[in-house]
């Protein structure tokens, strides 16, 4: 079985690679999605220093779509994923009304179980 | 109503109508098949051959391969992974890997039947605007009509991709380039600098094929050729027909964005297409296969792409503001035949525009047809490199611009453009408002004194229509300042809808490939420059004649030091973070001396990519000055029998018998189109 992660250079990104870590069973795979457009891949070797818990059973997986949160709904349909692990960000209602969500869509549109987690409050 | 529709199809009937369509929606297919060459391609071709027809057969045939292009263009993205225009690129990613799969017929079958039925959805739209639209327009006095031109600018600068500021800029430099010539409102000369060829104002054809044929031309003939070898034309028609009836309502909802993409001024195929197929994408409820050759990411999209087409002609013949290229051409060439677009051609041209409407839906029918049937052979046409092209499209082109006014001044006009347009095509800013900008000018300037003449003061900006289109154009502004907030703020969930900006960039090779370079920085400088000699130079004219270049031009000084801001603020930036990585490199992380080891020598190969380009382009526009000058000393026909196998040999390194039978052949077409159409070639000294 895999784990998705919707992957971000940011402190709910980290979170939620961190939460898939202590959510992963013995050996099981983690998937990273980068979710922000134009940002930069991150490669595993890079991931497996960052999260030690990872080395080994980390992989990257960038999709086919333009659109991120078409992509992690992808991968994560593709790889029969048991669990898709987000980090979401504070935001205020109308901010959200504004901005739109990749979260929010990933989270109606998803096939599987949807982790959404916080930064640890410090942190933002 | 009904019964203009119904004479306009019973004119059709007309044999010499039905032929022109004919040649149309053939020229248009096999333009489509030719990687590189899009709707703008076709027009731009084709229209040099329309001048000295009758409205009526210039139409039938110039709607029949607009309407087509966008059906056999599909050919190249599923066989080879090279899409024939770049709205095309979209079918690619699912038909390519659909086709690799060995069902290459059931995707084109797809394609060629959404086509189909885009074309037709956007006929019908085409006709339900027109009744619509008709009280609409004819309640319209020249206020609204001036802020209709306005709006169209705008818009087409703030919608096309990448940044707004360089849109503006774009669409400013157009407008300027308009109003050279003649004053429609004091008859004095504007930035003719004494010369009576520049008094007469810049031919728009000679603008839209230099700024995008010529330039199209030079970015190409560099082009890496395509080696992989032509997927084969396995799988049966058959199982694709059958599922094209299922997914009927991805046919229809991709139909409907075309049409809306094309009505907005500035967001042509390419974006309109990337809009169906995310619309695809997010409203399906299995997503694993797109991109892998999923029959929703085809049908949606191919039946947007022609429907833009349609959608673009709406607001061009219903209110005189062209939605894109090829139908500002299309405008063009309208207002040469002294058809005026806009209210009057409701009133007074209605069966023009219901020819138009039957000739786009015949012509789409017809060319999904000729695809099924010819497919297998054409597909062969995908194979010849542009280099090869090359000579023979400049010829055609050159000739084209000569049609109009029978000058040589316009041919180097245009290749003077050319070269321009060459270098905003590298550096990323969009042409679309440019050209918009270019043919909107004149009838801004006129409208604006219409309207200030006929009202008294300030009178006219509270007409209900008039505000409505002034929050119109607050409303992109904006949204664009949303856009940015966006971006600005970027992390996990930030939706970006717009499926286009990221997926567009590897479809052209060179499209934007000088921006964050000392190039971008030279065109915005270059800019800035422009419009300050000619807010010098307008301190001359009379003040009725003064306002609009004084207010384009600060503008554009405002827009284009912005642009100048941006640019020098983006390299210092970039400087400083190359200089962070060359210290971080020796003493740094895994990370960080990876990334350092992986990214320098990708920077080399695009670098040396760049170089290859420029002196790509450089050679081709001094062979096109040199074709100039060899018109100039002998005729076009001398001209091109020496030009081109040089050309051939020389640039594009064809073996001597293809070369020397292309210039035959070339050199006899030359000979025969005096007598077979009205055209004249130009004259040499020594002729």
């Amino acid at each position: 079985m895999t784990i998705v992660v919707a992957y971000a250079d940011t402190p709910p990104g980290h979170a939620a690679v961190a939460a898939a870590v202590t959510e992963s069973r013995e050996g099981e795979t983690v998937v990273i999605v980068p979710a922000v457009r134009g940002e930069r891949v991150p490669d595993v070797g890079e991931l497996a220093a960052g999260w030690p818990g990872l080395a080994g059973r980390v992989e990257v997986e960038r999709g086919d779509l333009g659109d991120p949160s078409d992509t992690v709904i992808q991968v994560s349909q593709r790889l029969d994923a048991r669990l898709i692990v987000l980090g979401l960000r504070t935001r205020t209602p109308v901010g959200k009304l504004v901005f739109g969500s990749t979260a929010q869509r990933i989270l109606l549109d998803a096939t599987c179980p949807v982790l959404a987690v916080k930064p640890a409050v410090a942190a933002t | 109503m009904t019964e203009a529709a119904f004479s306009a199809l019973a004119s059709l009937a007309d044999p010499s109508l039905l032929i022109m369509l004919a040649v149309g929606v053939v020229a248009g297919l096999v333009i489509g098949l030719i990687p590189g060459l899009g709707g703008t391609g076709a027009v731009a071709i084709l229209l040099p051959i329309t001048f000295g027809m009758d409205p009526e057969p210039a139409l039938a045939m110039l709607i029949g391969a607009l309407a087509v292009v966008h059906t056999s263009d599909t050919v190249a993205a599923v066989l080879l992974g090279a899409p024939g225009s770049a709205s095309a690129s979209v079918t690619m990613l699912d038909g390519y890997s659909m086709a690799r799969q060995g069902q290459a017929k059931r995707a084109l079958s797809l394609a060629f039947l959404s086509s189909m039925a885009g074309g037709l959805i956007g006929a019908v739209g085409l006709t339900l605007a027109i009744p619509l639209a008709r009280p609409l327009v004819l309640s319209f006095g020249s206020p609204e009509l001036f802020m209709l031109t306005i709006l169209g600018v705008s818009l087409a600068a703030v919608l096309s991709r990448g940044n707004v500021v360089k849109g503006l800029t774009a669409g400013l430099l157009g407008l300027l380039l308009g109003l050279v010539g003649t004053s429609p409102t004091t008859a004095e000369e504007r930035f003719s600098f004494g010369s009576l060829f520049l008094s007469d104002g810049i031919s728009l054809v000679a603008v839209a094929l230099g700024v995008f044929g010529l330039a199209e031309i030079a970015s190409r003939v560099g082009q890496r050729r395509v080696t992989e070898k032509p997927v084969e034309l396995s799988g049966g028609w058959g199982s694709g027909i059958r599922e094209w009836i299922t997914h009927w309502t991805h046919v229809i909802r991709g139909a409907l964005i075309g049409i809306w993409a094309g009505v907005l001024p500035g967001v042509g195929a390419t974006a309109g297409t990337w809009l169906a197929y995310g619309q695809a994408v997010a409203t399906a409820k299995d997503k694993r296969k797109f991109g892998k050759g999923d029959p929703r990411g085809i049908v949606g999209p191919e039946s947007a792409n022609n429907s833009v087409e349609a959608g673009d002609l709406i607001p061009t013949f219903l209110f005189g503001i062209p939605g894109g290229v090829p139908s500002a051409m299309l405008l063009g060439m309208l207002l040469t035949y002294g058809i005026q677009p806009g209210p009057a051609i409701v009133t007074d041209h209605l069966d023009l525009m219901y020819l138009i409407v039957w000739a786009f839906a015949i012509a789409s029918v017809a060319g999904a047809f000729l695809c099924f049937l010819a497919t297998g052979s054409l597909a062969k046409l995908t194979k010849v490199p542009f280099a090869v092209l090359g000579p023979g499209l400049l010829v055609v082109m050159l000739l084209g611009a000569f049609q109009e006014g029978g000058q040589l001044g316009d041919l180097w006009v245009m290749v003077a453009l050319g070269v321009a347009g060459f270098f905003l095509k590298a550096t990323g800013m969009p042409r679309a408002p440019f050209l918009i900008g270019f043919v909107l000018a004149i009838p801004m300037e006129r409208y604006y004194y219409l309207t200030a003449s006929l009202y008294d003061g300030a009178s006219w900006v509270a007409r209900p229509g008039v505000l409505a289109f002034a929050a119109l154009l607050v409303a992109p502004v904006l949204w664009s300042l949303v856009k940015r907030l966006r971006r600005a703020s970027g992390s996990v969930d930030d939706g970006h809808r717009d499926e286009h900006a990221s997926a567009d960039e590897d479809a052209d090779e060179l499209e934007g490939s000088l921006a964050r370079t000392p190039w971008s920085l030279g065109v915005a400088v270059a800019a800035v420059l422009l419009f300050a000699g000619a807010l010098w130079v307008s301190g001359s004219f009379s003040d009725e004649a003064q306002l609009m270049p004084r207010l384009v031009a600060l503008g554009g000084l405002a827009a284009a030091g912005v642009l100048t801001w941006q640019e020098i603020r983006a390299r210092r930036r970039g400087a400083a973070r190359g200089g962070d990585r060359a210290v971080d490199a020796p003493a740094g992380s895994s990370g960080a001396t990876m990334l350092a080891t992986r990214v320098e020598p990708r920077l080399d190969a695009r670098a040396l990519a760049r170089r290859h380009d420029l002196m790509v382009g450089a050679r081709t526009f001094a062979a096109m000055a040199v074709f100039l000058v060899l018109v100039m000393v002998g005729g076009y026909l001398a001209a091109t029998l020496v030009f081109t196998p040089l050309f051939l040999l020389y640039a594009a390194r064809t073996r001597p018998r293809t070369a020397i039978i292309y210039t035959l052949v070339l050199g006899a077409v030359l000979l025969a189109l005096p007598s077979l159409l009205p055209v004249d070639l130009p004259m040499g000294l020594l002729q």
